[in-house]
């Protein structure tokens, strides 16, 4: 298809270089920016290979599965059981509406957890025959970089295929790290905890991010008791300050132990579980401790030295605004590339990418107004500026408006949860800047002020909305008064 | 929410606006407090002169009005959400407000409504508690799926839940009462009668007002068939004093589906009675019958172009319902949910002059005003939009126009609104009918997939999404949805669309993964092309919503 958008002579250009390749684009990892790149690119007419390592819901460097983080060891099985553990909260609900149910409720992770693996090798092979529908090559094997036009593949018995790419693309992603502590062996990371054989009735985690705060959201809502340890005073460095406390009381009031400003410094086994000591000198036993502590590219194996393709300092792949390396036939996309590690943000590069090599139209990823989503229970979710950004990027006042309301659900139920909502404004433009929820359904409802916010929609846009009634979504639109102006300087002026 | 409350504003802009016009005034005396009312009504109506030359201006007929004193600057007759809304905003304009309603009760009559209206008494409020209830048994449905296990199925105990409902109710008619209060606005409670242009009489006490409010609201409606004294309406399907074993319910609009759905969760057999062929008139084609095949595999039992003829009681004391195509036995309760008729009788309007249309809703020119200039009317009882956040809208505008200096529309283009049936819906803007109608040669986008849930719940629920674009401008028309958290869903879609965004804006939007909302952003091929011209593109795609993402 891109073909026929070449003049003619790029196309006779083509046909001869086409000669002299294996293939057009040969893609290294199959997670969500790899498939997406090779599937567009190949129905944009490329000739395309693309390698993946043997599938396996816990990630090594020698076991991967095509679908990726996102399917196998992220998204979907976290989502998975978030919805899971939800039940728990909403099973409390449920009595004051009426519902009366055992004293007792039987939960069976190991159900759970085969229903959940069930899903992942369905997904797995949709993703699978994606790509052949597609007409993508795939190798089972671990790919490596062996020229700036040539790759290798490993496969399972050892043998070695090598081809040689028009263009290469790295799309490996990343992997869960652990801290170095004495007895981190002792710990997991979230693929582990993804598929652990028992629930554990005692979970230490150690991290402040959404990973963190997910898995605590998960293993207290299936009724463990989660003490959860981060080096912050709140949760969620990077997002809005007035939702992390938001966050953090949620999920204190949900029953899991904040253990703010704290480091663990060593797990020791134990008869009764895993010790755990803080550099507080407190010491708690768990039957699991999760390291939820970041994640690095997985650029290590990929003999990158070989051609010379630029890493920083985290190993992350370094690309210019369309995603290409220093080295001009290799590309990288996804994670690998540590820009915005989010499954959208892969496919958008994957796509951009495509374009702009077998599209024949230049394509740079637009960061700006990307939604995202934390899925603690009750969930988070951002799109824009945090009020703090706002403030620091503004060149006029900021008016920020916000809704804290008990969720007419919780009325009956009697659960003392706020949702809190929140619309970041240029006093001078009336531009949102940005949006945040923490409740039930911010994800769901975020998508659509996304798309106000990225074609920046004003409050007065917002305001001539109708509302949907009756909603939580609803106090998107309806935010009459404005809680507080920060003028230019950064002084609030309170109640407007 | 109905159940937040944006704290009334003590009419900063009032205040500078009396100050601008009127700087001889100090200092400014409390328009809320009875002790300057006096002072007040005269600065109003100093106020009310240049008003009456630019917006209201056939008062100016009348030279004497200028000097004439009135109780209120404005009676609202009727205390739901378009005149609570009006009223307060009036009030905190700098208006003196009056408002009367009828003594608190569940159900409407001539003599029982209570302040916060149908919305929070009998509407909204009730029947969104009633469904958070009733889906806990699809919930427990579910959570079977993801290793929750119940030794004896979930019981559900009726009086617990209206006791606790009903105790939500008075709540709220506090918390509106407060509200009121707040905001300055005297509430009598009583029956409000019009006797002349700018007298309201409740229970035969005369009020002199500047203008009159009717935001009197709308009651369900049962047509007139032997047997109709045992049916029961929405307002009685709302505040049960025990489970209804097995119920008909008679009608195809958004109220007969969402009890459909509250009384199946509750665990009634419910059978449905509609006269057409589908379910919810009006509504894009695509989604009426979707959401009729969810609720069938829900357990509703549908009965088509079936209509009620007659209602027979047994001597054991249940229903039979007889229709066109026989009868059906052995129902605990009937309901109709049959329409909404405006309460207009017995208000004196005929004999003042204000015109109504053959369904007894009453006739408005855009600010809300009838053909007699002093009386206004928003809401129900105006029968254009019949949705709370309407009236609070033509409300709002209302009191703008009135008391504001600024006179305002309400804007009913691209109002959203959701049916809170099991799965439920959201929608926005055109169906694919009237888009076609419209526009002509459109593209229609859709999704139908199963979502993460239900793969691990082995339900069979699936959701379906609809997005209809203009193929010439690519702005988005229309969008619709039937499936869990539509409501939700659509609002933030409804400030795009309001705001004409167009295809290529929801494409440039980076989704929210793992979500059902985010189809709407990733929806690249359209499923079928219409064009005015004879061939018409069609394909589908029901690929797995998780593949549609890659």
């Amino acid at each position: 298809m891109a073909r026929k958008m070449l003049v003619d002579e790029e196309m006779t250009q083509t046909n001869q270089e086409e000669a002299h390749f294996d293939f057009d684009l040969f893609v290294i990892g199959a997670g969500s920016g790899g498939v997406r790149a090779a599937r567009f690119s190949a129905n944009f007419g490329a000739k395309v290979g693309i390698c993946e390592l043997p599938f396996h819901p816990i990630s090594s460097e020698v076991i991967g599965g095509v679908g990726g983080t996102c399917v196998i060891r992220g998204c979907v099985p976290k989502k998975i059981l978030v919805y899971g553990a939800a039940f728990g909260g909403e099973l409390e609900d449920a009595q004051n509406y009426g519902w009366e149910l055992n004293e007792k409720l039987d939960f069976n992770w190991k159900k759970l957890l085969h229903k959940k693996t069930d899903e992942i090798i369905r997904l797995n092979g949709i993703y699978k025959r994606l790509l052949s529908n597609a007409g993508v090559k795939l190798f089972e094997g671990e790919g490596k970089i062996v020229g700036p036009n040539e790759v290798e593949v490993t496969q399972l018995d050892g043998t070695k295929l090598s081809y040689s790419a028009k263009h290469i693309l790295i799309a490996t992603g990343s992997r869960a790290q652990r801290p170095a502590i004495p007895g981190q062996e002792l710990g997991i990371t979230s693929d582990e905890a993804l598929s652990l054989e028992d629930l554990p009735k005692r979970a230490v985690i150690f991290g402040g991010g959404y990973i963190a705060v997910e898995f605590a959201s998960i293993w207290r809502g299936l009724g463990a008791e989660v003490d959860l340890f981060f080096r912050r005073e709140l949760p969620l460095r990077g997002f809005d300050d007035e939702m992390r406390a938001v966050v953090a009381r949620n999920l204190e009031a949900r029953g899991i132990n904040l253990h703010p400003q704290t480091n663990l410094t060593e797990l020791i086994k134990t008869d009764n579980g895993i010790k755990v000591i803080t550099d507080h000198g407190e010491e708690l036993l768990a039957d699991v401790v999760l390291f939820a502590t970041g994640r690095l590219p997985n650029s290590k194996r990929l003999n990158l030295e070989a051609v010379g393709v630029e890493l920083d300092k985290t190993g992350a792949v370094k690309v210019d605004e369309y995603s290409r390396t220093n080295i001009p036939s290799i590309w990288a996309v996804g994670d690998v590339t540590n820009r915005m590690n989010l499954t959208p943000v892969a496919l958008m590069e994957g796509t951009c990418f495509a374009k702009t090599v077998f599209g024949g139209e230049s394509c740079k990823p637009d960061y700006s107004h990307i939604p995202c989503a934390v899925f603690s229970i009750p969930p988070l979710s951002v799109v824009g500026l945090s009020e703090e950004q706002a403030i620091e990027q503004a060149n006029s006042d900021v008016l920020v408006f916000t809704s804290n309301f008990n969720p007419m659900k919780n009325t009956i139920s009697g659960r003392q949860e706020k949702t809190v909502m929140k619309l970041v404004v240029d006093a001078e433009t009336d531009k949102v800047l940005g949006a945040s929820m923490c409740g039930p359904d911010a994800p769901e409802i975020m998508q659509g002020i996304a798309v106000a916010l990225k074609c920046g929609a004003t409050k007065a846009q917002f305001d001539s909305t109708v509302g949907i009634h009756p909603s939580a979504a609803e106090e998107f639109v309806t935010m009459r008064s404005v809680s507080r102006r920060i003028t230019v300087s950064g002084k609030p002026k309170e109640n407007l | 929410m109905a159940t937040t409350f944006t704290a009334p504003k003590l009419s900063s802009p009032t205040f500078q606006t009396l100050c601008r016009n009127l700087p001889v005034f100090t200092p400014l005396p409390n328009p809320l407090s009875s002790s300057s009312r006096h002072r007040h009504h005269y600065r109003l109506h100093l106020q009310q002169q240049r008003r009456n030359l630019s917006v209201v201006r056939a008062e100016s007929e009348n030279g004497s009005e200028l000097l004439r004193h009135y109780d209120f600057d404005l009676f609202t007759i009727g205390a739901g959400s378009g005149g609570v809304r009006a009223s307060r905003f009036a009030a905190n304009f700098g208006a003196s407000v009056a408002v009367c309603e009828l003594p608190f009760s569940t159900i409407s009559s001539e003599t029982t409504g209570g302040v916060g209206g149908t919305c929070v008494l009998r509407g909204c409020v009730p029947k969104k508690l009633m469904v958070y209830a009733s889906k806990y048994s699809h919930e427990f449905d579910e959570s079977n799926g993801f290793g929750w296990k119940y030794d004896t199925e979930p019981k559900h105990d009726w009086s617990t839940l209206m006791a606790n409902k009903n105790a939500e109710l008075h709540r709220l008619t506090g918390i509106y009462k407060n509200i009121l209060g707040n905001a300055g606005v005297t509430l009598i409670e009583g029956r409000g009668k019009v006797v002349d242009p700018h007298t309201v009489d409740v229970d035969g006490k005369l009020y002199t007002a500047r203008h009159i409010l009717i935001s009197v609201g709308g009651r369900p409606f049962i047509p007139d068939i032997p047997g109709s004294e045992y049916a029961i309406d929405s307002d009685a399907a709302l505040d049960l004093p025990s489970k209804p074993e097995k119920v008909a319910i008679v009608g195809g609009g958004y109220i007969a589906l969402e009890f459909a759905g509250i009384f199946k969760g509750l665990q009634s057999e419910v059978h449905l009675f509609i006269r057409q062929k589908k379910v919810l008139r009006g509504f894009d084609e695509e989604i009426r019958d979707f959401v009729g095949e969810q609720m069938s595999l829900r357990g509703i039992k549908f009965h088509i172009e079936e209509s009620p003829l007659a209602i027979v009681k047994s001597a054991d004391g249940s229903l039979s319902l007889k229709t066109n195509k026989g009868t059906i036995e052995g129902f605990s309760h009937i309901m109709f949910a049959t329409g909404r008729r405006p309460n207009t009788k017995n208000l004196g309007l005929e004999s003042v002059g204000v015109k109504m249309n053959k369904n007894g809703a009453i006739e408005v020119d855009e600010y809300s005003r009838t053909t007699v200039p002093s009386i206004w009317a928003v809401g129900d009882v105006t029968d254009r939009i019949n949705l709370t956040p309407v009236a609070l809208m033509e409300g709002g505008a209302l009191a703008k126009t009135l008391f504001q200096n600024e006179p305002t529309k309400p804007d009913y283009r691209a109002v959203p609104s959701a049916v809170f049936s099991q799965p439920p819906i959201g929608q926005v803007g055109l169906t694919e009918e009237q888009a076609i109608k419209e526009y002509g040669d459109i593209d229609v986008y859709t999704a139908n997939f199963r979502p993460l849930k239900a793969t691990l719940s082995g339900l069979p629920d699936r959701v379906l999404m609809k997005l209809i674009v203009c193929a010439k401008t690519d702005k988005v028309l229309g969008l619709h949805m039937c499936g869990d958290d539509s409501a939700e869903i659509t609002q933030g879609f409804a400030v795009a669309i309001k705001a004409g965004l167009t295809k290529a804006d929801f494409d440039a939007t980076v989704g929210i993964h793992p979500t059902s909302a985010e189809e709407f952003v990733t929806m690249r091929t359209p499923t079928r092309k219409i064009r005015q011209g004879p061939e018409a593109e069609g394909k589908t795609g029901n690929e797995a919503k998780a593949a549609a993402g890659v």
